[in-house]
């Protein structure tokens, strides 16, 4: 079996499986520094000394971990986190974002402990040589969603 | 009702190699295609390549500044086309959809293009709320 069709034999194995992460406490200065990197020069997402400082409502869901950060072992090869495109950790695979839907049902603010919920929800075999991976996403509070993310994977 | 199209304003960034590195140290994404231009190549890429967040935040912006304050965006949603590289100039620009009175909503097609040929690297849309007493006039 190819890593390709181990990858998309393992990916179909967890369709509908969700598993938690912590992303930790959203700090004022990393959504502000993430909004700058972002280019974007509205004070209200750069400046975290603003009464009407706002987290940038992209921040969360492009965040890949909480700090401290990941060890060693978590990484792939390609610096990708091992575990990031599910089912396939430690096979010899290229791998690309599809693309991505985000759906806001709250605002995240300064101070909230965000969890991200996640699953496979769908595995497409392409004719053009690839699979398409569909992953759902949830982060939110103990509250409550606050981001719905339908995200895309191509594996090659 | 009216049948003029309403346009979005363009939204560009130009990121560097040094944009992508902060964006991705600050994201933690380590990922070797968005700063190591051998690697990338060797993934059939022609250098390193922008990260989806960065492309989706430029989507982000682009609805969020037609809606203008006080608006809401509610959704925003991308299909990556093509790869852009380090250095690309990006351009987000869109037209309104449909509005939807009743849910108080404007959809907005948006489509993002890159480097000096224009070409297209990202297509999506965004569903934008415009504030009761705001400046967006409704189709």
């Amino acid at each position: 079996m190819s890593a390709w069709e181990s990858a998309e034999e393992r990916a179909r194995a967890l369709i509908g499986r969700w598993e938690r992460r912590s992303l930790g406490v959203v700090r004022a200065e990393d959504a502000a520094e993430f909004a700058r990197a972002a280019g974007e020069s509205d004070p209200r997402l750069v400046d975290p000394g603003r009464a009407d400082f706002m987290v940038h409502p992209m921040y969360v869901v492009s965040l890949l971990r909480a700090a401290p950060g990941a060890a060693p072992a978590e990484f792939r090869p390609d610096g990708m986190y091992r575990d990031e495109v599910p089912g396939t950790d430690g096979l010899d695979v290229r791998l690309m974002a599809g693309g991505q839907h985000v759906r806001w049902l709250g605002e995240v603010r300064v101070g909230d402990r965000i969890d991200v919920r996640r699953a496979v929800t769908a595995v497409e075999r392409k004719s053009t040589g690839f699979l398409l991976l569909t992953v759902e996403k949830a982060y939110g509070t103990e509250e409550g969603t606050l981001v719905e993310v339908t995200e895309r994977f191509i594996v090659r | 009702m009216t049948d003029q199209v309403q346009f979005v304003q363009p939204v560009e960034l130009t990121p560097d190699a040094v944009t992508l590195l902060r964006f991705g140290a600050v994201t933690r994404n380590a990922h070797r295609i968005h700063y190591d231009t051998e690697f990338a190549r060797s993934e059939g890429l022609a250098g390193p390549v922008v990260m989806a967040q960065l492309h989706g935040c430029l989507f982000h912006r682009a609805a969020a500044e037609f809606v203008g304050p006080g608006g809401r965006v509610r959704e925003v949603s991308w299909q990556n086309r093509a790869p852009a590289y380090a250095g690309d100039r990006l351009v987000v620009t869109g037209e309104v959809r449909s509005v939807d009175p009743a849910r108080g909503e404007i959809t907005l097609d948006l489509v993002e293009r890159c480097g000096p040929e224009g070409v297209v690297c990202c297509r999506g849309h965004a569903v934008v709320i415009p504030p009761q007493d705001g400046d967006v006039v409704p189709l």
